[in-house]
């Protein structure tokens, strides 16, 4: 189209979207880096204070761990989410009636608010009238029951299955649309050559939608740094800071500690740890899709 | 050979209902404990209610003022989603329609919005929220939803809005409509299934969220439904009936609309995910 007698149209059609876009999403990124070179309180004067509230993160165990935990977080996600999905996407990709229900019922938790999903956990966990202990005592296993969230040493890991339980419906709707378009033929051909149906999936399915793949994992580890609602319902980050993570570390020392400077310093380092995340992930995904 | 075939089929069907017990269990166990008494609750946690306690939810429905934060959260919902729908849809046009310097690098601007957490813009945003007086306001609530919605709608609907073809302009122009009227009269209506794709995904992003609520709003008369069931369960800690009765009318809203919508909604999020 012609731009000249139109460019007041463009300029008014993407204004709207560019002002409430910087204002709320990229104009805070660059203001939390520059708050973090600040000591303050909330109300009152800000004092500056260069780097040093980097430094502390730095020298912070607590950071060291929820940045653990984090880890913990992604690799559950891309080694437990993603082989789950891809295993249930190969078994449920056709459409009977069965295979519909089971779908759906998978993906459901995708729709639920994580809140609900948090402490719909919380009490299958609960130590004394959460069903999973009351499951292990009746089937005599009394010597597994434990205090799923409130032991320092596996509250970490009792929050994984609830974790990959909400997402998985999402990976296996996306599988299941990229499965759907990989050619009939493709499969005729290896049916032909006597390709079995582990042999299928390992050298025609999986290299087909591997693609796909990659923007799952992209999306996994985005997902697990994002994850706060269902720490912050289940466990607030305790006991004992043993279940905290990057984003509760930074709620925390923000709204409970009152260091708003400190706080948005460890915001700034969640962005730059994200995106280093996402491009090495992009980085050792696109090589090994090349080979 | 059949029988190899027979033992590796079942096996399949038991993983996958196996599964499935396991992922629906959850929901199972949540709608009917919530018609429990707190002793039926301790000793029977895998039992039907004794007797079904409906009063449950008609207790919960008043004492988490359920009404209010329903209509709060339809409120800044639907608020945010109406704007949404409009500023997105009339950015993609301009950035799928048109040729113009800068093109590239607006577009580039707002997909980088996908990758950042939004967690890492709580700080400033409360910051900025305070000074320009707009915390414990449904704003605080519409304007953040909106631009974290913004990226994924562009995306998805600019995806869309490229694939239609050059000939729907020319001819729209030569019967002398405007750009606004091809817009609000031709593109807008032709991209319903892309438009419906967005309102899934935001309207449920916007639903279900707790960070930015427990952050931008500390009024109760303001809470949303999430922020109301979470306080809720903090305060009645020990009457379970009653906090899983309120978890129950929580859901049944979102639900709904999933059983009625499945299908659609099954898509969006693959658009919105594959795209992104």
């Amino acid at each position: 189209m012609n731009i000249r007698s139109h460019r007041n149209f463009i300029v008014l059609a993407l204004l709207p979207a560019l002002l409430i876009y910087a204002l709320f999403v990229f104009v805070p990124v660059i203001w939390s880096a520059y708050y973090g070179f600040f000591n303050w309180s909330g109300i009152g004067e800000a004092k500056f204070i260069g780097v040093k509230n980097y430094i502390e993160i730095l020298q912070d165990p607590v950071f060291w761990r929820s940045l653990k935990n984090n880890f913990i977080f992604v690799l559950a996600a891309v080694f437990g989410q993603v082989p789950i999905a891809l295993v249930l996407a190969v078994l449920l990709h056709k459409s009977n009636m069965i295979q519909r229900f089971l779908r759906s019922a998978i993906f459901l938790p995708m729709v639920l608010s994580t809140v609900v999903i948090g402490m719909i956990w919380q009490y299958i966990y609960h130590p004394q009238i959460g069903i999973l202990n009351f499951l292990l005592e009746s089937l005599g296993l009394e010597s597994w029951k434990l205090q799923w969230l409130s032991d320092n040493k596996i509250a970490i890991y009792s929050l994984l299955p609830p974790l990959i339980w909400s997402f998985v419906g999402l990976y296996l709707i996306i599988f299941i649309s990229a499965l759907q378009n990989i050619p009939g033929e493709v499969h005729d051909a290896a049916k032909i050559d006597g390709a079995s149906g582990l042999r299928k999936l390992v050298s025609i399915s999986i290299p087909m939608i591997w693609g796909t793949i990659q923007v799952a994992i992209i999306l996994c580890i985005s997902g697990s740094l994002k994850s706060f609602d269902l720490v912050y319902i289940m466990t607030k980050g305790g006991p004992a800071h043993a279940t905290e993570l990057l984003a509760t570390y930074m709620y925390n020392s923000t709204f409970t500690s009152y260091r708003y400077g400190f706080g948005s310093a460890i915001s700034t380092t969640i962005v730059v740890i994200s995106l280093l995340l996402i491009g090495t992930s992009q980085w050792l995904t696109s090589r090994r899709g090349k080979k | 050979m059949l029988s190899i075939r027979k033992i590796r089929s079942s096996i399949f069907w038991a993983i996958l209902i196996g599964y499935g017990i396991v992922t629906i269990y959850p929901f199972f166990w949540l709608i009917i404990s919530a018609f429990k008494t707190n002793e039926d609750f301790y000793s029977r946690p895998f039992g039907l209610p004794m007797n079904w306690q409906w009063e449950n939810f008609t207790r919960a429905w008043e004492s988490a003022k359920l009404g209010t934060a329903f209509m709060n959260s339809l409120i800044v919902s639907l608020g945010s989603l109406a704007v949404t729908l409009f500023i997105a849809a009339l950015a993609s046009f301009v950035l799928a329609r048109f040729q113009f310097r800068m093109k590239g690098m607006i577009m580039a601007f707002f997909v980088v919005g996908m990758l950042i957490p939004i967690h890492s813009t709580l700080v400033p945003l409360f910051i900025l929220m305070k000074q320009i007086k707009l915390l414990n306001t449904y704003w605080a609530l519409i304007l953040p939803y909106t631009a974290f919605a913004l990226p994924t709608a562009i995306f998805v609907l600019s995806a869309y809005l490229m694939s239609i073809p050059k000939d729907i302009e020319e001819a729209s122009f030569i019967d002398g409509t405007g750009v606004w009227g091809l817009f609000l009269k031709v593109i807008l209506p032709m991209s319903l299934p892309a438009l419906s794709t967005v309102t899934i995904l935001s309207f449920l992003h916007s639903w279900n969220d707790f960070s930015f609520a427990l952050v931008f709003i500390s009024k109760t008369s303001l809470k949303t439904l999430p922020l109301g069931i979470a306080n809720f369960a903090d305060g009645y800690q020990t009457d379970y009936g009653l906090t899983l009765a309120g978890m129950t009318i929580s859901v049944i809203p979102t639900v709904i609309m999933y059983l009625i919508f499945q299908e659609q909604v099954m898509k969006g999020m693959t658009a919105g995910a594959v795209k992104g």
